[in-house]
């Protein structure tokens, strides 16, 4: 039966059920979050006392895991917007289990994402220089510098998306509000705004909404094509393209679809949510990724052909660097990652099913991490002077770091399914008077 | 500044002259093996032919002061910027250790700061006072020595004299011993600088980038 | 006085408003509540709304100073950098577009709460129905010899539940 058509009783059972208690799955995944979290925090600790030589970082390659898990998170983050927005302003109905979790994903991995800047940074317990403040240097931040235009994009869509996340979630947080914990009482109480359920609110929510979604939509593409230009805007060969803008942009989709499938495929098992997320959203959303896969595959073909042909022989070292060279095992792994497997599994019907979408969603996600790393790191490595080319390779400070923000990513979204419904309650299951 | 390649023997005086003045981190043979060494003027070889053929031409690359340098414009916290008189100047209190400029510098000789750094007694002896010791995690790179650009001006006023060609010789420019490096104003048609950059050998590295540097290569006659 | 009365329909919903507004009872005085939203046909009960106009010129508002802030603070500390002009509105373009976009969530969130009543002062003395899944309340705020004839429209509409509260 479809879950539409479930008494209400059943449905908000089925939905506030895993807000309460903890399953020993639960405990142990918490556990190990905690273990590499702290392993991470420590390196960093270690970083900032030793110095930023600690990192495989050597001149000319400059940006390193910092900077590709920066663009990774960021990327990662698209994936709200997509499901969230898009599909909210083209209604469709497939969405509706969907939304929250894309949007707490959005959320979270803004606040991994926006954490990297800092970690990079050579003097990091400086990074306030940045934000415009009156102060005794007498200087304000140099606002020419694309890396001022990173902070005023990742800030606006960071408040963007979590207002996005807040507002569908008001109604939800009065039905719970008779929880049963005396803290939660209060936090679902207040977190409610003493939302009554009255015609006023609703109309003021679903117009806000649909603002929102415009606008979040408009901030979402302008965000990675901002951080794009933060290797466009520069000199160095092979960044300075014009295609790097679109390029990010579809990158981050495709990266975030990945993941919200891996996230959806996750809620599902854990949560017992099989009846909310069934194979029809799955088979939509590896669609989707199909597509995406596709349209990836086009913006790569297009960047490394015009490079190919032109023959510019500074673009040709960090070509050759990426294909033939030291870095072409990540190159062509990330080609399969991204394309050939994605592409067998999501295009082949008979092969569709959530465990193959699955499967090729964790593929695309290493594939674009990947992608990331062949972007940032061969262009470095082979500078326009070719006698100060070197190479890269990270050390254990670096890697533990990465994998901190996964355990973090990890941790975030468990805290919040425990908190907070994964499903929009209110909108998953229309008014009866609605349904037509 | 003007070098003359067909004057340099790569003996790399400079390097070493300008490590002494300018307090340069030392990076230990770990560090070099890790590709971490900081030379602010570095000799790079270019090789052409089999041997016994061969020929080599050195070429000193220092920051190259351009006019409309990439790495200026890319600091958040204008930790670099052009000053009145020409200069790129680096200001080490206010670097927070982006890496954009460094990245964005097509001649990649912008330097960083991996550690605090350390000498090995007795060098810390030999520090220069005019000289800032830089601290980990700041950007650095050839300021064109400019405590002695400082210095040679306070001496001219105090003289009660305008500056003279010549009058200031950073420490690559004295050390040479092949006088293959010439200092001077490029405002000044008159000075030795101005007249070797409209020289039919001069050359500019990278100049097709726009950058406007300043440093003219005078290539080698054949 | 309240007058609250349960519908299990949307057409006796929107038949009882009709009906009491033609009977005099003003929009504000009329509310709805739900567990979910309801879509009543255009002209029953509208509320008309600003957000939009007024996310547009948050927008604006915000996009203006933001530039004009940029613009102040670049000719407040004027260091050339790569001999590029100290103020150039393209390469501020970003943070223009960025900070207008900031202006319109800021402002939608901010009038959606005005909007919709959560941040206004409250009336304490309006009782709120608790709403079973699936009705529709309709809560009137009339006289007391209103009410008689209310609760009339609202038997007559088949509402399935009407109650009393407070005295005016």
């Amino acid at each position: 039966m479809a879950p539409e058509l479930l008494p209400y009783q059943r449905i908000r059972e089925d939905l506030f059920r895993p807000l309460s208690g903890i399953s020993r799955n639960y405990a142990v995944a918490t556990v190990i979050a905690f273990v590499v979290g702290i392993a991470g925090l420590m390196a960093w600790g270690y970083q900032l006392r030793r110095g930023m030589g600690v990192t495989g970082l050597q001149r000319p390659v400059f940006w390193g895991f910092y900077i590709v898990d920066f663009v990774f998170w960021i990327g990662i983050s698209h994936a709200g917007t997509l499901i969230s927005a898009i599909l909210r302003l083209t209604s469709a109905a497939w969405r509706k289990p969907v939304t929250r979790a894309a949007e707490a994903l959005t959320v979270f991995a803004l606040m991994i994402g926006g954490m990297f800047p800092i970690i990079h940074l050579g003097r990091a317990w400086l990074f306030y220089w940045l934000i415009p403040y009156p102060n005794s240097r007498l200087l304000w931040p140099n606002f020419r510098s694309p890396l001022l235009w990173d902070l005023t994009a990742i800030v606006t869509y960071v408040i963007g998306s979590v207002i996005y996340l807040y507002l569908p979630l008001i109604p939800d947080m009065a039905q719970l509000a008779e929880h049963n914990t005396p803290w939660r009482r209060r936090l679902y109480r207040a977190l409610s705004l003493g939302w009554t359920g009255s015609d006023r609110e609703w109309h003021a929510l679903e117009r806000a909404m649909k603002l929102m979604a415009c606008i979040i939509l408009a901030v979402a593409v302008s965000v990675h094509t901002v951080v794009a230009w933060d290797f466009a805007m520069a000199v160095a060969p092979m960044w300075h393209s014009s295609i790097f803008g679109p390029y990010f942009v579809v990158g981050a989709i495709f990266s975030g679809i990945a993941a919200l499938l891996i996230v959806m495929s996750a809620l599902r098992k854990v949560l017992h949510l099989e009846r909310y997320l069934t194979p029809y959203h799955f088979r939509n959303l590896s669609k989707l990724l199909l597509l995406m896969s596709l349209l990836w595959l086009y913006f790569t073909v297009a960047e490394n052909l015009t490079v190919w042909y032109g023959n510019d022989p500074k673009e040709m070292a960090v070509f050759g660097a990426r294909t033939r060279g030291p870095y072409a095992p990540y190159f062509w792994t990330m080609v399969v990652l991204n394309f050939v497997i994605p592409f067998i599994l999501l295009g082949i019907r008979r092969l569709r099913a959530i465990r193959t979408a699955t499967i090729a969603a964790v593929c695309v996600v290493v594939g674009m991490w990947l992608e990331r790393f062949v972007i940032v790191v061969p262009t470095l490595a082979n500078p326009r002077l070719p006698v100060s080319s070197s190479s890269y390779a990270p050390t254990w400070v670096e890697v533990s770091i990465t994998a901190a923000t996964f355990a973090a990513m990890m941790m975030l979204y468990m805290i919040f399914a425990k908190l907070f419904p994964i499903i929009a309650v209110w909108e998953f299951k229309p008014h009866p008077q609605e349904e037509n | 500044m003007a070098i003359d390649l067909d004057r340099c023997t790569g003996c790399e005086a400079c390097v070493v002259a300008c490590h002494a003045e300018n307090n340069l981190p030392l990076a230990g043979p770990e560090g070099a093996a890790k590709g971490r060494t900081a030379h602010w003027i570095r000799i790079d070889r270019y090789y052409e032919g089999e041997f016994p053929d061969v020929k080599v031409k050195y070429m000193p690359v220092l920051c190259q002061h351009c006019d409309d340098a990439p790495c200026e414009p890319v600091c958040p916290t204008y930790a670099t910027y052009h000053n009145p008189e020409g200069l790129n100047v680096q200001v080490y209190n206010r670097c927070i250790g982006t890496f954009y400029c460094a990245n964005n510098c097509p001649y990649t000789v912008r330097y960083f700061n991996w550690f605090e750094p350390e000498w090995a007694e007795p060098l810390e002896l030999q520090h220069n006072p005019d000289v800032a010791v830089r601290m980990a995690g700041v950007m650095e790179k050839c300021t064109f020595c400019i405590q002695r650009i400082k210095r040679a001006k306070e001496s001219a006023a105090a003289d009660g004299r305008p500056l003279a060609d010549g009058d200031v010789q950073p420490a690559c420019v004295q050390s040479c011993a092949a006088e293959a490096m010439v200092f001077g104003d490029l405002n000044d048609p008159r000075s030795k600088v101005s007249r070797l950059a409209q020289n039919g050998r001069s050359t500019r590295l990278l100049e097709e980038l726009g950058t406007r540097p300043k440093v003219f290569y005078l290539q080698k006659a054949r | 006085m309240y007058l609250i009365g349960e519908f299990r329909e949307k057409e006796s919903a929107t038949d009882a408003i009709r009906e009491l507004r033609a009977a005099g009872v003003a929009a504000c005085n009329l509310d709805v509540f739900s567990d979910e939203p309801v879509e009543l046909p255009r002209g029953v009960l509208d509320r008309p709304s600003r957000m939009s106009l007024i996310s547009v010129l948050g927008a604006i508002a915000f996009g203006l100073a933001a530039t004009a802030f940029v613009y102040w603070a670049q000719h407040d500390y004027k260091v050339v950098t790569g001999g590029m002009p100290l103020f150039s509105f393209w390469a501020t373009g970003v943070i223009t577009y960025e900070m207008t976009m900031l202006g319109a969530i800021v402002t939608t969130f901010v009038w959606f709460l005005w909007e919709s009543g959560l941040a206004r002062k409250r009336d304490c003395s309006a009782p709120v129905p608790k709403v079973d899944p699936g009705s529709i309340c309709l809560r009137v705020r009339c006289g007391a010899e209103q009410a008689p004839q209310a609760a009339e429209v609202m038997r007559r509409t088949d509402a399935i539940h009407i109650e009393r509260r407070g005295e005016v």
